[in-house]
């Protein structure tokens, strides 16, 4: 209300008190909830801050040494690179292909497209156990159609390697429709003449393809390639309703140990440093992303 | 053969097409398929072999949702939160989008920079000192402490695209308006806000659904029913049993319930939500 009292040349002299009164809420809630947690995570990272066992003193890298010989953490970094990077990959394909469907031109499109937005807007969780409900091994639909159709028995969830594809494809099924969106809009920003001109020339469907649509698209392929794995890193919402990290801890990444350590178990200090882990992957992902684009000078 | 060539091959290429969008609609759709069925149908029903594909209808299962968990709550929550925290996010990320967008000198640009990159802090690494936070300022537990740290969230990415939806607005209606003797919150509401509504509208879209769908704060930071969300009652529902093993009619009905209102909202504005969200990620 003290805004609207000052006059309004007055503030355009003062541009940067102006600035400064704008962004301080975005900032303020930004510096509170984000920038002053993070150092406390780094810090408490440093203790064996424990709810329920009473502890709180600093114990350097005892955290971080405890990691080298847990087998969780261990498992759950591997199984974290493996995850976010195969996932992604795909969700790049399979966003392709479906943003090359939602371009091409045939009677239900308009439904096509607006279907694809579901997976995207679906919450997490429902998707999550969704997915688990639809692969129970005795009255799911995918486990009875396979049956019905070749005789094999898909049991999904009891062993490590088919409970992780699951969570892969689940994933893919999840957030290929928003790289599709994205690749749309990308597509419909390739100038029609290239092809027209490709054509003339005799190239076929496939060599425009390589030649003219791949090379377009490349810096949004590496840009939503980036941010993907940056935000898959830190989801666990898929991985909490399909398997809750099983069986074992064969599909749980650090994001789903971060919040059973810390607040499943109270271990603020280890859920911590386990955070810190979590932080550095993404700050190689952010140093490999500045590295590409110094490289390819690609701006975003 | 000359001729009938191209014709033939037109063809395959639209049956290629029509597959394609057979097998595309086909897994979208089939896990909604799923739990839409599974919600509707008597417990016993779902445990048939072979499968039923269409049960009879029954209502049951929201009814026992009624009975025996605060499901009313729990709805009044996930709404609660996610029009306060779109609300929210809005006006902080409109005010400083205004600011980005048009108050430019050297080093703005940096400076929105470090609000974006703050975008890529894994939000899990912060719940522990949240927690603390939350629990000191006495906003554990409340729908306030979760409309707080969500809104910070969502609001990096508000600013970003609502930045560009006010750069394509010609300065010259502001500067206009200035001369007349507006101040700026008359800048802001009056002249600037119905030019750039669809900008916000989009992004109310967005940040409804985010929110709508959030898991992470309600599961780490709400313990009782007057904050727990639609989110938090299925992994509860999901964790407990019953007689038929675990409660899949009952997890499908509250997913349908979480399902209804964003497919709705996809049904009617499929057009302003791909805007947003190409705006985002594409310059």
């Amino acid at each position: 209300m003290a805004l609207a009292r000052l006059s309004w040349s007055k503030l355009v002299h003062r541009r940067y008190a102006l600035f400064l009164l704008l962004v301080a809420p975005a900032f303020l809630l930004r510096l509170t909830t984000a920038a002053y947690p993070i150092l406390q995570t780094i810090l408490l990272g440093f203790t064996n801050l424990d709810i329920l066992k009473g502890t709180d003193e600093f114990v350097g890298l005892q955290n971080y040494a405890r990691m080298g010989t847990d087998y969780g953490v261990q498992n759950a970094l591997s199984f974290t690179v493996i995850y976010v990077l195969s996932s992604t990959v795909l969700q790049l394909t399979v966003g392709m292909l479906i943003a090359l469907l939602l371009n091409a031109s045939f009677r239900g499109r308009t439904f096509a497209r607006t279907i694809n937005l579901i997976p995207w807007a679906i919450p997490t969780i429902v998707a999550g156990y969704g997915f688990r409900w639809l692969l129970d091994e005795q009255f799911g639909l995918i486990p009875y159609w396979l049956f019905e159709l070749t005789g094999i028995r898909l049991v999904a969830f009891i062993s490590p390697v088919s409970a992780r594809v699951a969570v892969v494809l689940g994933h893919v099924w999840k957030d290929a429709p928003f790289m599709a969106v994205v690749y749309l809009a990308g597509l419909q920003g390739v100038p029609q003449e290239l092809y027209e001109a490709a054509t003339v020339d005799g190239a076929g469907a496939w060599q425009r393809f390589w030649r003219i649509t791949v090379p377009l698209i490349m810096p949004l392929t590496i840009t939503m390639g980036l941010f993907r794995t940056v935000w898959s890193l830190a989801g666990f919402d898929l991985i909490y309703g399909m398997t809750f990290g099983g069986p074992g801890v064969a599909t749980t990444v650090l994001a789903l140990q971060v919040f059973r350590e810390g607040i499943n178990f109270f271990k603020f200090g280890f859920a911590s440093a386990i955070s810190v882990v979590l932080l550095a992957l993404v700050a190689i992902v952010g140093i490999f992303a500045l590295w590409l684009y110094r490289k390819t000078d690609v701006a975003y | 053969m000359s001729q009938r060539l191209p014709v033939r091959s037109l063809r395959w290429n639209s049956v290629g097409i029509y597959a394609s969008f057979a097998a595309f609609t086909l897994v979208v759709l089939l896990p909604v398929y799923w739990i839409a069925r599974s919600s509707l149908s008597k417990a016993a029903v779902l445990r048939k072999l072979p499968l039923v594909y269409f049960p009879p209808v029954t209502w049951d299962n929201f009814r026992t949702l009624l009975d025996q968990i605060p499901f009313l709550d729990y709805l009044r929550n996930s709404l609660a939160f996610a029009l306060t925290t779109t609300l929210a996010t809005l006006i902080v990320s409109y005010v400083a989008a205004y600011a980005f967008a048009r108050i430019r000198f050297p080093g703005s640009g940096m400076i929105l920079w470090v609000l974006l990159i703050s975008m890529a802090l894994p939000e899990v690494g912060t719940i522990v000192p949240l927690y603390r936070l939350l629990s000191s300022l006495r906003l554990l537990d409340t729908l306030a402490g979760l409309t707080l740290v969500l809104s910070s969230t969502l609001t990096p990415f508000t600013v970003w695209v609502l930045v560009a939806f006010i750069k394509q607005v010609p300065y010259e209606i502001e500067e206009a308006a200035v001369i007349d003797g507006a101040s700026l919150p008359q800048v802001l509401l009056r002249i600037l806000l119905p030019v750039i509504a669809p900008g916000l509208v989009t992004m109310g879209l967005i940040n409804f659904i985010n929110a709508w769908n959030n898991l992470l704060y309600p599961l780490s930071f709400s313990t009782s029913p007057s904050s727990k969300t639609l989110s938090v009652a299925i992994t509860e529902i999901y964790a407990g049993f019953s007689p038929y093993g675990k409660p899949w009619e009952l997890v499908s009905a509250v997913g349908v319930t979480m399902v209804f209102p964003v497919v709705i909202l996809i049904l009617f504005s499929q057009r302003a939500i791909v805007s947003g969200l190409i705006r985002g990620a594409i310059k």
